[in-house]
Order: C-alpha cells, then structure tokens, then sequence
C-alpha cells in the first residue's frame, strides 16, 4: 500500500503553532480584514498531557492533522461520495465539486479534524499538502517546523528510519497513517 | 500569477529573525525563515500576515481633540504635524531644554537614525522597556570591557557533547534571541548537551529540560553564588583561565567573599535544595563548557547583582568565549556618517541626573535613559516631549496607571506638564490614546533598514537588510524617514545626506557595499564566524586587560561583589502579600505591543494565546478553596484587578503567574478575551527606588500580592 505520512517527534515539538499559522496562512484560511480569535479553520492543532504533580511533572505536545486513516470514518459517512482516499499516496481528500455540505464526516471524524466552510456550504480539510507534496516539496507543517519536529515521507520508509535510529513509535498514538515518536528511556 | 520569495527581516519581536516573504500580485501571502540565515520564523513572524492587513492599520495623522486618555482624534494632514513638532521642538531648544526631549524606541541598529537625530538635536533615547538586558550589558562591560553586550545567548549550535545550557528566568524557546534556538537547544541536546532550567514556572523550555530548578523569584543570585563557593572552596575552578585571565588580586577577593556563602546559607534564601546547589555546580565543573542564556534573571530589579554573580560564575568556570559559554560580540566594520553627533552628556543632563533623585543615580551606568523613570521625570519637569515609536508605555510601565497620571498632568494654568507626546505606530494603542499626534508608521514589510549590532544570535557580526515587499497603505511613513526630515529642519548639518537609502550606503561603504549591492546579494552579510577565545589576542577590554571581578567602583554602593540577599521588591509587604507575582510570556506575545495583542492569529486560541489565566499551584488553590476557573481577584500595594484562575502544576506553591503585556483597551482583536495588565499590579519604578538596580539601570517588573476567591 502506498502511504505519505508525517512522523511528529514527541521529544522535539514544543507546541509552538508555527504549524499552524504557517499552514493558515499557505491555505488562504486567513481573511486577515476580519478574522477573529475562535472563528478561524484550521487544519492541525497541537494537543499536550501533563504527567505528576509539582514540582515532578513532564509535559508533552503534538500537532494533530487529519491522520489520512487507512479506512475512514469520514469517507463511510459522506454520502455524497465526495471524500476518497487516493491510491497513489494515501492522501485522504474531500472533493470541494462533490462536497454538498453534508457535515455527516465532520460528525464521523474521530480526530475533530475537518472544517465547514459555512459561505461555500463545503466542508474542508488538511490534504496532506496534495500539491506541494506532488511537486516534490513537504508540506508546510513538516517545512516550517520549528524545532524539525515533523519529518515527511512514505510511511514505511519513516518507520525503517525510526527504527534505525532506535526511536520508539507510540503505537496508541499512531493507530492511523500519522507515526508519533519518541527517544526510549 | 506574479509570485516570489522577497529577502527581509521581521519585526514581530526584537530578535529580528531573517525571513523570507512571499509576495503575490502585490499581496503579502506568507512568511519563511530565511535558510542562508539559520531558517526559521516563528509563529509570530508567520502571523506578521494578519498585522500586515489588519483592519486597524492606521492609515494618516491624527491630532487630539479630547484629552489625553480619551482617544478622541480627527485626522490631520503630515504637513500639519510635522510642523507643530518642529515648531515644539525648535522652541524647547531655543530655551535650553533640547535634553528635555526623549524619544522611546527600540533601536534597529546601533547607528539607527532616529538616534542620530537625537544626538544631533541633544535629546535623549530609552528604550521603551524596562530595561530587561541592561544590567547584563552593564555587567559584561564591568567584567569583560569591549562593546555593549545585548541579550547575547551562548551560541547553542556551538554545544558540545557534554555541555550544559541553563536557562535561569529565560523563556529561550520564545524565540527573543532568535527563532532557531528552539531548534539549536534541542540539536545540542541529542549530541549529549544537558538542558537545565531555573524558573519558578514550568515553562515550554522546562518542558524539554533535563532538570527543572523551581527556584524562588530573585533567588539566583543566591544559587549561582552558592555554586562558586562550591566550585571555588573546592579546588574544581578552571585553574588556566582564573590564572591567567582574572586580573590580579580579584579571584582573591572572590575567594574571601565567597566564605560564607555556602550552598547551605545560599539555600534558605533561593529555596534550592544545598545538594542540588553542590549537584549542578559539580556538573558545570566537570562539563565541557557552561552557558548562561537569562537576561534579566529571574523577575528582580537588582539585577546588576545577577549579572555580576553570572558573569563570576562563567570567569570561575572558563567559560568565556568558548564554544557553548559566553560569547564575546564583535562590532561590524561600517563607515561612520560624518560629521558624527556626540549627544548630550546623559550623566549630567538625563532626567535622571537632573531631577531630586539625581544623588541616588551617582554610579548609573547603562547608557540610555531609565525608561522606567519616564513618570517621574515627567513629574518632575525634567521631561517635557516624548515621541514614542513602537512601544506602549501605557501598559508596559511598571506602575502604568502613574504613567498615565503623569502625561495626564496640568500646571496651575492648566497645560499639559508634558508639553509634548507623540505615538508612531502601525496601530492605535493604549500609549495612543494619550498623544497629542499619532503618527502612522509603516509596517515591517514597508520599508528599508539596515540592522546591525553586534550581538545579534541571527547573524553574529554582520548586517541585514529590511527592505519593502508590498507597499504601504495611505499616508504611513516610516518613522526613520521623518527623523530624518525632523533632522534636516532643526540640525541639518548632520542630515546633509538625501535620505535613508543614501545614509545606510554611506555605512555600508565600509564594507564595500551599498543598499543596491546588498540586496542584490539577498539582504545579508555575514562572514558566519563568531570566533573563539578573541581574548587570547590583546586580552579583554577592560583596563587591566583582564576580567574584573571585583568592582571597586561600587564599594560605597555595597556592589563591589553581588548581593546575594532577595530582591527588595519581594522582601517588602511579605507579610500582608504572601504570594509573589510572576510575570511570564509565551512564544505568541512577548511585550504589550499590538503587533501580536491585536492580531487575530496570535490571540486565537488554537493558533496562539487568547487570555491571561493567573497561573496558580493546584495544591495552594485547594488550599485556598480556588476552583479552576473560577474569577479570583489580586491585590497589591498599588493595585488590584480581576482575572480567571487557572490552576496548575505548573508554578510553585507561592507564586502566582500572569501572562505580561494584556489588557488593551483598543484594537478590534486586542480587546477580546478579558485580558488584564500586570503592571496595574506592580509599584511605580521611579516612585520606590529602593527596589531598583540604580546602577546596572533595570527595573522591578514583578511584586508581592494577594489572592481572594
């Protein structure tokens, strides 16, 4: 099977959000003349835990983009078969032209990933940079990582490379297409 | 499609990161760390989208007509203003009282031009803050000599295996020193660099950390001074650097003061564990090299104590200019433009040497104003016109409300007693409200600058180049062209030069460059070398040509070596304020500015930091009977206000946290989500002087407080 995917480093991210603007700002989800705080889409997010109380406590983040899963919810959910999963990268995609504004898959979505553009009665989401990434480039996340926290790449070559350096993948966290990782000890 | 990557600088915060901007059929689009210089911007650089088509860029002059504070204004035309500030200013001078003038702004370059109109015209500069790096500066020129030294972090892409970084009160991974020192940190880190972190709050660095010190506020002094004494008594000092570079008879005196400042004695006052204080100090005298990245310490207005304790520390370990201590900055070799203002003297004329605390000032050292002084010259006549550029002293002034008190005030005839308060901003802010013009200034993707100084993390010595990649709206102009213009009015032997392009072509000659040459090479220079060691050629800058530990210049200050006791600020009210207040910031908002406060990615909560929770320990609020969430009010000797709790494990048990630089009451996004300004909380600088580093020229920024459910 084919799959892109992106490996986030437990041990890098900091949770930052430079993801997060960058990506806004490189999908056009920003109307700067009028955005407000808690309005704006968004296509990841950075989640963290806390583990122990004061003063032995440790604290860890991650981006959460759409994990592209290996059988959707959202893709079961739509009716209007406007969300595939495509064969040559295993980028999930929401087709705008066949979307009717359903919402069914924002409903489905496990991860809380997609987004309802409201004007265009569509619902949208991360597509894993679909033109970037077929072009040769990352996609923005894993570019303008702060800390080179998100690592881009066919996900059996990313757990090979994982391995070879002796990370450990968290596989609960990993359930999907996205890898998240960490150093053992 | 007409789309291309442009070369410039951003401006979201005073590190000043190389950036990339892209620009399509004329629109700014998106933000990319610049990959010739170190590659990274951060969430604010990639936000700087949002500042640059906000809905409340100012777009022409405004002139006040309510009162100050009330933020009444009607436009008015450039020629209007310029012509009432250079009537005002030519007539301060025509009385004597050109020292009168300070203008507020964080200089770009060493050699910014709103600074040389200053020195041409015998004004003055402060820079906005309150000082957060000048007794750092003070310390490192006392200790090392050479050229001022700004908040200059190790260079975390020099650590070696092995190495230690201690952050002590520095949210590093808020990018201030550069947006690539995340990155830096944690590289040196893999290659078997140990992460420390000193902060009464877990921060998103401790988070990385390797060890967590939860110190007490203003306790470092004490814990770096317990750390040498055990390095010291014990014979595990470096004995080729102390030897041969400390000058003779200091490490002597070090030796003697150091005697009863045990890891013990030193405990009870910063409440770290004796053997943790022994276990750290051990690390660092076996490691390869120590780097102290903190600024300011932790929250205390002795800071020049700090610096001088940090700066012994380092001597004792040798790590001076090595690869992972404390680097040496270098001046870039560029042309002087001639004939060059000298200034007035700021030790006789500054309004801290003229006013009834002159006296008290005898040993000030930093060499600008002390801005947080600023309501106190004004109340006592001592300052009679302030311009202030990109800053926001409405919020940012500790004690905020006698600021504003100050530029509120009348003499008997019912004139302002600050005859003059001009704001150059892209926006409207607080500081706004209270001016007398508001001028709009152009944003950081609308105009030329040259940045240099020698101690940029970004691109060690060497230049940069801001240059336009979109055009400006309306009438803005920026400040440095109006400077420049104010210049060839009222001191034009100085501006014989035709603008700012030419005046940064005449500084880059030494070079052998010019702005055309520069920006064809893509906006930068910089050999990429930092050097180490410089010392071993022709010795320090200091007289001796060694460090000097001792300051025998501050004797009769009791400053000679760095008092170890808490800061005043937090001893006093101990009893009736229990809790110590903390002020902390976050990689989305680093001051009070508007740049990121009224910027709706940055104040989104998913995207950035929307509200300014007070951060209290889990276990006090359980104590307390505090839910989480639940509205609790603060209380200070000068203040009080009314915030959310959040509650945390974040943050000792007697300490509160407040993010810094909220409680705008103007701009569409600024004022959203209740935030509420620390300073309301915090004692005015110049009206309790005992609290502050009078020589070393920072401020408090922190106080003792209450907390009621």
């Amino acid at each position: 099977m084919k799959q892109l995917s992106l490996a986030i480093d437990l041990d890098r991210c900091i949770g930052c959000k430079t993801c997060v603007a960058a990506c806004r700002n490189a999908k056009g989800l920003v109307d700067h003349a009028s955005a407000l705080p808690g309005a704006i889409p968004y296509y990841l997010r950075v989640e963290s835990d806390r583990q122990g109380i004061y003063p032995d406590i440790s604290i860890r983040s991650w981006v959460m983009p759409c994990q592209h899963c290996k059988n959707a919810a959202c893709i079961k959910a739509c009716k209007a078969e406007a969300i595939v999963k495509d064969e040559q990268t295993g980028i999930v995609r929401i087709l705008a032209e066949k979307c009717t504004g359903g919402r069914a898959c924002i409903e489905a979505c496990p991860y809380g990933v997609i987004q309802f553009d409201a004007a265009r009665n569509k619902a949208h989401k991360c597509d894993l940079c679909w033109d970037r990434v077929h072009n040769g480039q990352k996609p923005v996340c894993a570019e303008v990582c702060l800390t080179d926290a998100i690592r881009f790449g066919e996900k059996e070559l990313l757990k090979m490379e994982l391995e070879a350096e002796g990370k450990e993948i968290v596989k609960k966290m990993s359930a999907q297409s996205m890898l998240y990782f960490r150093t053992p000890g | 499609m007409n789309s291309r990557w442009i070369p410039t600088m951003c401006y979201q915060c005073k590190a000043e990161c190389a950036i990339l901007a892209r620009v399509e059929n004329g629109v700014l689009k998106e933000v990319r760390g610049n990959p010739r210089a170190r590659g990274k911007a951060c969430v604010k650089g990639m936000a700087g989208v949002s500042l640059e088509y906000s809905p409340d860029r100012l777009t022409h002059p405004l002139k006040r007509v309510g009162h100050r504070g009330e933020g009444k204004f009607e436009p008015c035309s450039w020629d209007e203003a310029l012509h009432a500030i250079t009537a005002k200013l030519r007539e301060l001078r025509d009385r004597g009282e050109a020292h009168k003038l300070t203008a507020s702004f964080f200089p770009h370059s060493i050699t910014d031009p709103k600074w040389r109109f200053l020195n041409a015209y015998g004004g003055f500069i402060n820079t906005a803050l309150p000082h957060c790096d000048s007794a750092k500066i003070v310390a490192c020129i006392k200790a090392m000599g050479g050229v001022p030294n700004h908040h200059i972090p190790p260079n975390f892409a020099s650590v070696p295996k092995g190495g230690v970084i201690i952050l002590a009160g520095r949210h590093a991974m808020g990018c201030l020193d550069d947006a690539a020192v995340p990155r830096d940190i944690l590289d040196a880190k893999e290659r078997g660099a140990i992460l420390v972190v000193i902060d009464p709050v877990f921060t998103a660095d401790a988070a990385k950390a390797d060890w967590w010190i939860p110190v007490r506020p203003s306790g470092d002094t004490a814990l770096f001074t317990g750390m040498t004494h055990h390095i010291v008594m014990n014979g595990l000092h470096n004995k080729a650097f102390t030897e041969n570079w400390i000058r003779e008879g200091d490490f002597e005196k070090l030796k003697d003061y150091l005697a009863d400042k045990t890891p013990e004695a030193m405990s009870a006052i910063c409440d770290v564990p004796a053997r943790d204080i022994v276990k750290l100090a051990e690390m660092c005298a076996s490691a390869p090299s120590v780097g102290v990245d903190s600024f300011k310490g932790i929250m205390l207005g002795q800071a020049l104590d700090f610096g001088h304790a940090w700066t012994n520390f380092l001597a004792v370990t040798g790590n001076i200019d090595n690869p992972g201590g404390q680097p040496l900055p270098d001046l870039t070799p560029l042309s002087p433009v001639l004939p060059a203002p000298a200034g007035p003297s700021l030790a006789e004329k500054g309004w801290h040497r003229t006013g009834p605390d002159k006296g008290r000032f005898g040993k000030y050292s930093f060499i600008m104003e002390p801005t947080w002084y600023e309501a106190q010259a004004i109340k006592n006549g001592d300052l009679k016109v302030l311009v202030t550029a990109e800053c926001n002293p409405a919020l940012t002034e500790m004690g905020q409300e006698e600021w504003r008190k100050a530029v509120t005030m009348t003499d008997e005839k019912g004139q302002y007693q600050l005859e003059m308060l001009v704001s150059y901003e892209i926006m409207l802010s607080e500081t706004s409200k209270y001016a007398d013009y508001v001028l709009p200034d152009k944003s950081y993707f609308e105009r030329w600058e040259l940045l240099y100084m020698p101690w940029w993390y970004n691109f060690g010595h060497g230049v940069a180049l801001r240059q336009p990649v979109v055009a400006a709206p309306g009438e803005c102009r920026h400040s440095n062209e109006v400077f420049i213009e104010l210049g060839k009015r009222l001191c034009p032997e100085y501006f014989a030069f035709k603008d700012d392009l030419e005046y940064y072509d005449i500084q880059l000659a030494g070079l052998g460059l010019s702005v055309g040459k520069l920006q064809d090479m893509g906006g930068l220079w910089s050999p990429g070398t930092t050097g180490f060691r410089k010392y071993e050629h022709g010795g320090f800058g200091t007289p001796s040509k060694k460090m000097h530990l001792y300051w025998e210049d501050l004797e009769d200050a009791g400053q000679a070596l760095p008092r170890v006791f808490l800061a005043p600020e937090y001893d006093a009210d101990a009893d009736a304020f229990p809790f110590f207040l903390i002020s902390y910031r976050t990689i989305f908002h680093q001051g009070s500015g508007q740049w990121t406060h009224n910027n709706p990615q940055l104040r989104d909560p998913i995207g950035g930091f929307r509200e300014n929770p007070v951060l209290i320990n889990a276990a006090t609020a359980r104590r307390l009977g505090i839910e989480d969430g639940a509205m609790v009010t603060l209380r200070s000797r000068t203040g009080s206000l009314k915030a959310r709790a959040k509650c945390t494990e974040r943050i000792r048990p007697d300490c509160l946290g407040l993010h810094h630089g909220f409680g705008s009451t103007v701009g569409r996004v600024a004022v959203l989500g209740g935030g509420v300004s620390d300073n309301a909380l915090i004692p005015d600088s110049g009206m309790t002087l005992d609290w502050q580093d009078l020589v070393g020229g920072e401020s408090h920024v922190s106080t003792r407080v209450t907390v009621e459910g």
